[in-house]
């Protein structure tokens, strides 16, 4: 019974861990959108690091849930209404810009100058 | 009738080179985009950036940082800092890693792979 017990004790743990580590992501990236500057990221970022590492060492499960559950709702309030996206991921601007010609066509780059050189 | 002749022949052939011009330029262009792309794609060099980009992080002693060094067993980072190293890669290559992939990334290696397989699908598509 507690090797069942400790069992679902640890796979808690790493579904925890999991989400903390997916909303610290989130949150940092969040940050940099909202910085106007580079500078004033550097800043942002820290103090967020900080709101992080001061719940590093709570230890009763509960009490983390609920600390998790509050830092998603928090992100969820703040999140950014038209975040950065790389150009050429999806939702980027370059996204399907330039798609790829379908297999077995090709270029050719004299056509029509073939007879007048 | 002849001189007509004559125009519109210097007028044609002028086009020509104009053209011919044209597509040497493009050549060019495009010769010079293949090679970027070619070595954008060097798994040594991004490699080299890779490294370059891990030891100048300022939690990590960079003289440990090797190719094959664990970001959390032999360089000592927890999580969070690995979430920091991952979006710092993120930005230096302006790609976006998804989130069940950035847990993966365990070592500057298989930071690599993933880029180099990313610029790989992206080189096919364009």
């Amino acid at each position: 019974m507690s090797g069942v017990s400790t069992a679902a004790y640890v796979a808690r743990r790493a579904a925890q861990k999991e989400r903390v580590r997916i909303l610290y992501r989130r949150a940092l990236k969040d940050t940099l959108n909202w910085a106007v500057h580079r500078h004033l990221f550097y800043q942002d970022a820290s103090d967020l690091r900080e709101k992080f590492d001061a719940n590093k060492h709570v230890e009763d499960i509960d009490t983390i849930d609920r600390m998790i559950a509050e830092g998603e709702a928090t992100h969820n309030k703040w999140r950014h209404p038209d975040p950065y996206i790389v150009p050429w991921a999806p939702g980027g601007s370059k996204f399907t810009r330039n798609p790829t010609p379908p297999a077995g066509i090709e270029i050719v780059y004299d056509y029509g100058r073939e007879d007048n050189d | 009738m002849q001189s007509v002749r004559n125009s519109i022949l210097r007028h044609m052939r002028l086009r020509g080179s104009v053209e011919q011009w044209f597509y040497t330029e493009r050549g060019n262009m495009l010769r010079q985009r293949l090679m970027c792309l070619s070595t954008g794609a060097n798994h040594d060099q991004i490699m080299d950036r890779v490294v370059g980009l891990v030891k100048k992080y300022d939690k990590i002693d960079s003289s440990k940082v090797t190719e094959t060094a664990d970001f959390q067993k032999d360089l000592s980072l927890d999580s969070l800092d690995r979430v920091e190293l991952v979006m710092a890669i993120e930005e230096e290559f302006s790609i976006e890693i998804p989130d069940e992939e950035a847990d993966k990334l365990t070592c500057c290696a298989d930071v690599a792979k993933f880029i180099a397989s990313g610029a790989r699908s992206k080189t096919a598509e364009s």
